[in-house]
């Protein structure tokens, strides 16, 4: 019961910091130094590992589909397997995963040592709202470099399948062919709605970092408590969303 | 780092965001990035079955070009086709659309057309043909199915009967029971027979078990087939005479083959005919000869009369014989 409250609780801060940041965008244009800033954060330093790491799915992907396929002959539709896979599923929820990481810590670890250093009291006191200067401009950036990592992301991933096809010995398919069957069963369509989920991912991600991150209350150890809390729902609001997202786009 | 070339990465960052959003949207949309090249043709089909779009079009097994979309018009679907610029399709080409693979990959074939046909233009109409897809087949298998089992119905009815009338095991069994003990007899005199046969007696078991027999069938099957090889030759001589009497060579060739030599024949014939008719009718010397019996009284009459004259030559001397003959003669 007891857990039951405070997840409760912690969903209603989360949308009661939405609304607040919602009606606040109007400030945003005056915020520009502050959403630039965030945008580097979360996009820009983000790309690196989102790279490194779509490379190697993309090639387990078709490592392990090649293995899986030739045995009942259908190796050249390894390319379409890896493109809708990438496109609609794997690239989205890896970014997220990886902003959740990466970003989502950062963001509750910063928010969290304002609240315990007493920050975020002196702007209340200072009549600045915190949802108007630090959540908003995360959440503007979340929003805009979302698809911008997740569509580098799903193409890195294609290209890492590719190679891996046309080096493997067992795989041995050229890229055209690869290329060409991802082409044939795919439409933008699904790359949209890959971006569509990278987009909500991201946004529910720093949302909910924002939001435990400013409910911190106690001292310095509080504050890794409150990043592992926020890594942790993160990840599994990532998931649990997933379904119920891909439910509704499907 | 300062806030302009932190801006400055930032909107790079997200230009490039956009562009490869750009990139993928056109790729994805069938090559629509760069400006569409070729020519398209119209293929109207019953049922376009798996067909979609971006499916290949290949001509003798050759890629020419792809579904650009397909639709319905009317009563039939089309399939619109995007074919390569520089390949020319002669108008009695016919389309197809081919199973690639079991799990619905299809694609759509062209045969080659005639050398001299003319070439299909833009927005042409290709020639189609329906081919039976897997389904087709497989309603044909499960009719196939059915006829079978009904045959083995049939067949199992016989043998098995129907209830009302026994089956043909159940003849069978009957017919054993009724003649169980013919059967028997019959089964001790087959097996009575088959233990001489394989002690020898008998002539089938001298036949089966003396190998003197079976020399003796060898040394007349030999000879038979000497005999045979005989008959060969004479054969073989036998037709080297029957050509030659066809090609009309030797006496009985001309006589079968040549006309003129028939026409002798029948010529010689006719005047033998002539003459024994003459001769019956005792015409001619011959005729006379032998219905006249004067000339017979009259050669006697002349051969006594010699007779005398040499009687008596023997008293005159010889010089005085031939004027006697002479005198009796004439």
């Amino acid at each position: 019961m007891k857990q039951l409250t405070h997840f409760l609780e912690g969903f209603g801060s989360a949308v009661q910091l939405l609304f607040q940041s919602a009606r606040f965008a109007g400030t945003l244009p005056r915020q520009r130094a502050r959403f630039i800033d965030q945008c580097y954060l979360i996009g820009y330093t983000t790309l690196p590992i989102v790279a490194i790491l779509c490379f190697f799915m993309g090639s387990v992907l078709a490592l392990q589909s090649g293995y899986s396929m030739e045995n009942f002959g259908a190796k050249q539709f390894i390319g379409s397997l890896v493109g809708l896979s990438f496109a609609r599923e794997l690239g989205p929820v890896i970014v997220a995963i990886l902003v959740a990481g990466r970003v989502g810590s950062a963001i509750t670890a910063e928010l969290a040592s304002m609240k315990v250093y007493q920050e975020i009291d002196a702007l209340v006191t200072m009549n600045i709202p915190p949802a108007r200067i630090l959540v908003l401009p995360r959440l503007a950036a979340v929003l805009v470099m979302m698809p911008v990592l997740a569509i580098i992301g799903n193409l890195i991933g294609w290209f890492g399948g590719a190679v891996v096809c046309k080096y493997v010995e067992s795989i041995a398919i050229e890229p055209e062919a690869y290329f060409s069957a991802l082409r044939r069963y795919m439409k933008f369509k699904d790359v949209g709605i890959g971006l569509m989920k990278a987009e909500i991912f991201g946004f529910v991600v720093v949302l909910i970092c924002c939001s435990i991150g400013l409910n911190t209350r106690g001292g310095p150890r509080e504050i890794g408590a409150s990043v592992t809390k926020a890594v942790v729902v993160s990840l599994i609001s990532i998931l649990v969303l997933d379904y119920f997202v891909t439910k509704v786009l499907m | 780092m300062n806030t302009a070339q932190q801006t400055a990465r930032v909107g790079l960052f997200f230009l490039l965001g956009l562009a490869l959003t750009w990139v993928t949207w056109e790729t994805l949309s069938d090559g629509k990035l760069f400006k569409q090249t070729g020519y398209s043709l119209v293929a109207g089909f019953d049922n376009l079955k798996e067909l979609k779009q971006g499916d290949e079009v290949r001509m003798a097994g050759v890629k020419i070009g792809s579904v650009e979309r397909t639709r319905l018009a009317g009563r039939r679907a089309e399939a619109v086709l995007r074919i390569e610029p520089g390949i020319k399709i002669a108008s009695d080409a016919t389309a197809t659309i081919v199973m690639a693979g079991l799990i619905g990959t299809n694609y759509i074939g062209l045969d080659l057309g005639s050398p001299g046909a003319p070439v299909l233009l833009d927005g042409a109409e290709l020639r189609t043909k329906i081919t039976p897809d897997i389904n087709a087949i497989m309603t044909e298998l499960g009719n196939l199915g059915q006829k079978l089992e009904g045959a083995l119905g049939s067949l199992t009815t016989t043998v098995s009967g129907d209830g009302k009338n026994p089956g043909l095991f159940q003849k069978l069994d009957r017919l054993v029971t009724d003649n169980s003990t013919k059967i028997d007899t019959t089964m001790t005199n087959l097996a009575s027979a088959t233990d001489k046969i394989n002690k020898g007696e008998g002539t089938l078991g001298k036949l089966l078990n003396d190998s003197k027999l079976h020399d003796e069938l060898v040394a007349t099957v030999s000879e038979i087939k000497a005999a045979a090889s005989d008959a060969k030759f004479f054969v073989a001589d036998a037709q080297i005479l029957v050509n030659q009497v066809k090609s009309g060579k030797g006496t009985l060739g001309a006589l079968i083959f040549d006309e003129t030599a028939g026409n002798d024949l029948k010529i010689v014939t006719r005047n033998l005919r002539d003459i024994s008719e003459k001769i019956a009718k005792g015409e001619g010397t011959l005729g006379k000869l032998l219905t006249d019996d004067s000339l017979y009284l009259s050669a006697q009459s002349t051969l006594k009369k010699a007779d005398r004259a040499i009687d008596s030559l023997g008293d005159s001397g010889p010089i005085t014989a031939v004027g006697a003959a002479a005198n009796v003669l004439f």
